[in-house]
Formats: structure tokens, C-alpha cells, sequence
């Protein structure tokens, strides 16, 4: 269970990343973040559909919602760069609700029952004397991978810390010579693919269906919140904790519980410590 | 190096400054004082591409730059120290001054001749920027300008927040820095400090430039004098 909880934990610590990047923009919320994730999803089961290998699948899934994160930076979030402070908050919302709305109804239009199930065989193997089924392993293994390539990019390459210096303070970059309009673009690329790539991962262990895009979001919310929104380490830890306080409580409790416990969570560390478990640290 | 003619710019469409003419020799060092509100940071701000002119024209050797993106003035040789730093706080001393390179990788040379200049700084490489003191940070942030070699070096009130003894010692830092032979425009209120080491100076007021010369005639200028030396 403690592995379940930790396999689960990442792949949240992933989705948290993907939307606290986002956020150190001057605090961009975006709301059609689970949405694109089950984008990429939908597209890699259509792709399975029409022939190709799951690997050649999910690459051209996360392809295409690492582009929609580009055509979103390119047009609907042009407004909002323009605003500043609380106008910027408030209408980054509003448009991403509203692309997030549209994916929805656009998806739920077209597949009305479609999910996508990467079925990786559900036999179990043997680690460390426990037993884990080959899908949550492969989902830890990426998702391990995936946060480390992540963290290493953004500590150790100068492109990583010129991302950093955006989120921490965008004039201060632009002094140095950054182009922050670039940097902007990466991080809606980057956001889209480790949202696509946890769709993809959950799909390894239960199936995702076109209608869970909300749920990924409120997920990234929570795990930002108590991460510490705008803090890439904070997003890890609090991902990991999350997930074995979600998988401990499904156990205990009741899966359908366990939304209201994660929601406490974060309500909790909104109240003792607004600045999320890390404080700020990008 | 620098000339500025009949530049006019503000926010929400009302002029802060309006018709200012001023040039920066290559190796000159340049005063620009004012008092409070003055204007001398939007100036610079518009100087650098943080505020777009609404008039007239910047150039840098020759160059239109006026129009140009912050970041693309910077990478052709021209930085700007703001008065309020714009350190990266949660990144150390050390990765501050590598991303004052970008998009180069920082060179050894350099590191060298900051860690030199501010020995300070070398001995906080691994420190954060937002845990140091007020002239730390001042330190770190002429460090950060300088590790992209720039040809012309703009400092808006480099002494903002600094006592006094501080202040001197930052004024002794551009003195060296002058003497390496780079040209440098100050924006400054104190301006006995500045005087003493720049070649001229121009006098901003109500956002135009009221008065001009050598640093010695400004500072045997009765007007000066009085408004600026606090001599009556």
C-alpha cells in the first residue's frame, strides 16, 4: 500500500509541476488543465484505435497537448499577459474555465463513453518481497523519471533557471536578457505534456474517462496549495504526501471519500501555513 | 555611445518626462541628478525598453534601440541596474551572477573579476539573494550587470537604502569600475557622492533637463549648490 501511495503520490507531484509552473507566470490559474490532460489521453487511445503501437501512441499524444499548450500561450492568453497583478489572476480564470468548458463539452460530444485503459498486463510482480501490478510500476518508473529529468532541468540547465528567474521576477530576467514571451512559451509546452503524461500513467492503473478532466484539476489544485502554489519542490512533497494519505484514506474509508479528505488538506494548509509546506521556492 | 534626443514617455498616457537630449561618450562617466519624482527612473526605464517611448529617439553606438524588447538591449551590450535590484531571492549569489551571462554560459574570467571587484560576494557564493543585506544585494546586482560585459553600465540611485559608510564603499567599486574604462550613467540624489566621480552632468527637474556641464561647474552652480549640497 505504502508503494501504491508513493506510485500515486508522483504521478499527483507531476500534475501539481505541470500547473505551479504555469502559475509563477503572475499567478495563472489554469482551469483547462485537466482538461488537457484528458485530451492527450483521448488522443493516444484514438491513435491506439487507428493502428499504432502504445508507445508511438502516447508520443503523439503528448505531442499534440504539448501544441495546444502552445496555441493557448499564442492566442487566449495573449489578454492576459497584457494585465497585471489581480486583472491578470481573474481573467486567466475566466478564459482557461471557459477552454476547459469547451474541451469538455467538445470531447464529451464526440466520445461520449470513451476513456482511455493502457491495459499493461495486471500481472503482478515481486519487489523488494512486495507485489505491485506491472502498470503501477511502469507508472512509477515514468513518473520517477519524468521528476527527476524535471528537477534537473530546471536546478542545473541555464533554459531551467531562466524559467526560474521568470517566475521569481520577470523584470529582473528581462534585465539579464531573457525573453520572457519564450520562456512563457516553454512553460505552457512543458505544462501541457506532464498533463498529458499523467493522464497518461493514471490510465495504466484505472482507466481515465473523457468526463475526469475536472477531477485532474481540482488534483493539480490541491497538490499546488499545499506544495505552496508557484513552488516546483513544494509540488513534489506535497504530490507524494497526498498520495498516500489518498491511497491510506481509500483503504480505511471509502474511495469516495477520498476527495473530501485531499480538499481538507489543502484547507488545512491554507490555514496553517498559507505559503504551502515549502514557503515560496521555485 | 549613448544619445537621446526628444525623448518623451509616462504611464497611462501622461507624460513624466518630455523632450529630453542627452549623449554618453564611450568611457565618459554621466550624471543624471534630480530629487524625488524628478523623473529619473522612468527616464531609464525608457532608456532600457521597460517603458516604451512615446517620443523622440534612443541610440545605443549608433543603433535605434527605442522600440526594442528589454532583453534584446541588454544582449547588445547595454544594462541596467534598477534601483529596487530585481535579484532573483530564491536563487544563490552564484546563480545570480551565471544568469547575468544569458544566454552565454558564465566565464571564469568574469566570476573572477566580480568576486574581485566585491570580494563580499565570493565568500556567499552559495547564499540566497533575499537573505543578504541591503548592499549585498546592491553588490550582487552591479555583479549580475556585469557578468554580460556590458559597454555601457545605467545605475538608477545605486545608494537606495545604503548607510552611509556603505554608500561611499559602492561609490568606490564604480570608481574602479570606471577606471577599467567602462562607461557608466548614474541616476542619483546624492549628488556630492555622484559629483566626485563623474565626467559631467545633466539636472532633471519636473521631468525635463533644466541644466548642464562638466561636474565641476555643477557644482559650483549657485542653483545646484542650494538645491542639491544643502549649501546656503
Amino acid at each position: 500500500m505504502l508503494l501504491d501511495g508513493t506510485a500515486l503520490g508522483l504521478q499527483f507531484g507531476l500534475l501539481g509541476v505541470g500547473l505551479t509552473l504555469v502559475y509563477g507566470l503572475g499567478g495563472i490559474l489554469n482551469l483547462a488543465y485537466g482538461q488537457m490532460a484528458v485530451m492527450g489521453a483521448m488522443v493516444v487511445t484514438l491513435t491506439m484505435r487507428a493502428g499504432l503501437p502504445a508507445g508511438w501512441a502516447v508520443a503523439v499524444g503528448l505531442l499534440t497537448v504539448g501544441a495546444l499548450g502552445l496555441l493557448l500561450d499564442a492566442t487566449i492568453m495573449r489578454p492576459v499577459y497584457r494585465q497585471q497583478g489581480e486583472h491578470r489572476v481573474l481573467l486567466s480564470l475566466l478564459l482557461t474555465l471557459g477552454v476547459g468548458i469547451v474541451i469538455d463539452g467538445l470531447l464529451m460530444w464526440r466520445y461520449p463513453i470513451g476513456s482511455l485503459g493502457l491495459d499493461i498486463g495486471g500481472a503482478a510482480v515481486e519487489i523488494f518481497g512486495v507485489r505491485m501490478r506491472t502498470g503501477t510500476l511502469l507508472a512509477s518508473v515514468i513518473s520517477v523519471t519524468t521528476g527527476g529529468l524535471m528537477l534537473a532541468f530546471l536546478r542545473m540547465s541555464t533554459l531551467g533557471k531562466a524559467i526560474r528567474s521568470v517566475i521569481q521576477d520577470e523584470e529582473g530576467s528581462r534585465l539579464v536578457g531573457i525573453n520572457p514571451a519564450a520562456v512563457r512559451r516553454l512553460i505552457f509546452i512543458l505544462s501541457g505534456i506532464l498533463a498529458g503524461l499523467v493522464a497518461v500513467t493514471r490510465s495504466m492503473t484505472s482507466p481515465v474517462g473523457v468526463n475526469a478532466g475536472i477531477d485532474f484539476t481540482i488534483l493539480a489544485l490541491i497538490v499546488a496549495v499545499v506544495g505552496g502554489l508557484g513552488s516546483i519542490s513544494g509540488a513534489f512533497v506535497a504530490g507524494i504526501l497526498l498520495g498516500m494519505v489518498s491511497t491510506v484514506s481509500a483503504f480505511y474509508i471509502g474511495q469516495y471519500i477520498t476527495t473530501i479528505v485531499l480538499l481538507a488538506a489543502a484547507a488545512a494548509t491554507i490555514l496553517l501555513r498559507p505559503t504551502g509546506l515549502l514557503g515560496r521556492n521555485t | 555611445m549613448l544619445e537621446v534626443s526628444g525623448v518623451a514617455t509616462g504611464y497611462l498616457g501622461e507624460n513624466v518626462i518630455s523632450g529630453i537630449d542627452f549623449t554618453v561618450g564611450g568611457g565618459e562617466v554621466v550624471a543624471i541628478i534630480g530629487s524625488n519624482g524628478a523623473g529619473k527612473t522612468t527616464l531609464f526605464r525608457a532608456v532600457c525598453g521597460l517603458l516604451r517611448p512615446t517620443a523622440g529617439t534612443v541610440r545605443f553606438e549608433g543603433e535605434p534601440i527605442h522600440g526594442w524588447p528589454t532583453h534584446r538591449i541588454s544582449r547588445a551590450g547595454l544594462a541596467f541596474v534598477p534601483a529596487e535590484r530585481h535579484l532573483f531571492a530564491y536563487m544563490s549569489v552564484k546563480e545570480n551572477l551565471a544568469l547575468g551571462a544569458y544566454p552565454r554560459r558564465p566565464r571564469p574570467v568574469d566570476l573572477d573579476l566580480v568576486v574581485e571587484l566585491f570580494p563580499r560576494l565570493g565568500e556567499r557564493f552559495a547564499q540566497r539573494a533575499g537573505t543578504m543585506s541591503g548592499g549585498e544585494q546592491q553588490m550582487l546586482a552591479v555583479g549580475r550587470a556585469l557578468m554580460s560585459r556590458p559597454r555601457l553600465l545605467m545605475l538608477d540611485e545605486p545608494t537606495t537604502g545604503l548607510a552611509p559608510n556603505l554608500a561611499d564603499a559602492a561609490y568606490r567599486a564604480l570608481a574602479t569600475l570606471r577606471q577599467s574604462g567602462l562607461t557608466l550613467l548614474v541616476a542619483e540624489q546624492q549628488v556630492p557622492l555622484v559629483l566626485r566621480l563623474a565626467d559631467r552632468g545633466y539636472v532633471l527637474e519636473n521631468g525635463r533637463i533644466q541644466m548642464e556641464g562638466s561636474a565641476k561647474e555643477l557644482e559650483q552652480d549657485p542653483d545646484v549648490r542650494r538645491a542639491y549640497l544643502g549649501v546656503t
